[in-house]
């Protein structure tokens, strides 16, 4: 069973990783244990954000283990172990995911979004005295009563607004705001810039939030 | 990144959240972004709002590795110590 830590999936110190995949390397059935334990929940959040179902998923999760105990000979610590763990999921899940998935680099993705990511009509025009202000402000969330927030309904809303983003974006608010990952773990795992990363992210939160907005005071 | 000098519209407010948020605006800007949000309630609930966004995702969560599953890859890994 999985430890129940805060941080299951924190990163750990060198010393202690080149500890695990030293017992790893040997064979040592705890260590591997502890590995899985360690990063299953965070390897099925990745491949999630490229793959429709949570059984494609898992099989993509298996087969990076696979790909993990046969590569681990290799591994030179040039990224952190966990860092090089999610590339691998990443790399298997692309192959399974969407065609478009596999045609272009995520760059490309960031680089064209260039679109506002709340309406312009929202906004005073020109030809107003403070053009770019709110024509009504947004909602205040914090005056909601906390079922609003907390309904599981406004949780499926979140879910379906993730699973609508395009697959970079998808990839990226996965990794980041579902399974926790820090902006670096997501650039050293899908070779995007941090620049890059953070246009995805934006665009990303900005379309949950749209969503939430329609939902709250729509 | 910023266009105009000396103060911020909403609707740039709103494109610059997120680097706000990351801490990755330059000092002057985000010194720009916050005198903002000094004087605008609506943009201060929009920030809001992105935090509230970040802390739902936060709440979703994919069910825990199933035993099933956990079993499958020890038996693949005592398939890999044997090989």
């Amino acid at each position: 069973m999985a430890p129940a830590q805060s941080h299951p999936s924190s990163p750990l110190a060198a010393s202690d990783e080149a500890d695990l995949v030293a017992r790893l390397r040997a064979g040592d059935e705890r260590a591997f244990e502890a590995l899985v334990d360690r990063h299953y929940g965070m390897m099925l959040a990745v491949a999630r954000g490229y793959v429709r179902t949570r059984s494609v998923a898992e099989e993509v999760v298996q087969e990076a283990w696979l790909g993990v105990l046969n590569g681990i000979d290799r591994f030179e610590g040039r990224s952190s172990l966990k860092t090089w763990i999610m590339r691998i999921v990443a790399n298997i899940a692309m192959s399974r995911g969407e065609r478009e998935a596999r045609s272009l680099p995520f760059s490309a993705f960031a680089s064209e979004q260039d679109e506002p990511v709340v309406d312009p009509e929202r906004f005073r025009d020109e030809t107003d005295g403070f053009p770019g202000h709110w024509r009504a402000y947004p909602g205040n969330w914090a005056s909601l009563p906390d079922e609003a927030l907390l309904g599981r309904e406004t949780l499926d809303v979140v879910m379906r607004a993730i699973e609508e983003l395009p697959m970079p974006q998808r990839v990226v608010i996965t990794m980041r705001d579902v399974a926790g990952c820090s902006a670096e773990e997501v650039c050293g795992t899908l070779d995007v810039s941090d620049g890059n990363q953070r246009v995805l992210l934006h665009r990303a939160r900005s379309q949950v939030r749209n969503a939430l907005e329609r939902h709250l005071d729509g | 990144m910023v266009e105009s000098v000396d103060h911020l519209s909403c609707q740039e407010v709103v494109e610059l959240v997120t680097e706000y948020l990351e801490k990755s605006l330059p000092a002057e800007d985000a010194a720009l972004f916050e005198q903002h949000l000094n004087f605008c309630d609506g943009c201060v609930w929009y920030v809001d709002q992105l935090r509230t966004t970040v802390d739902m995702l936060g709440k979703v969560r994919e069910a825990d590795l199933s035993p099933d599953a956990k079993e499958r890859l020890m038996g693949a890994f005592r398939d890999w110590k044997r090989s």
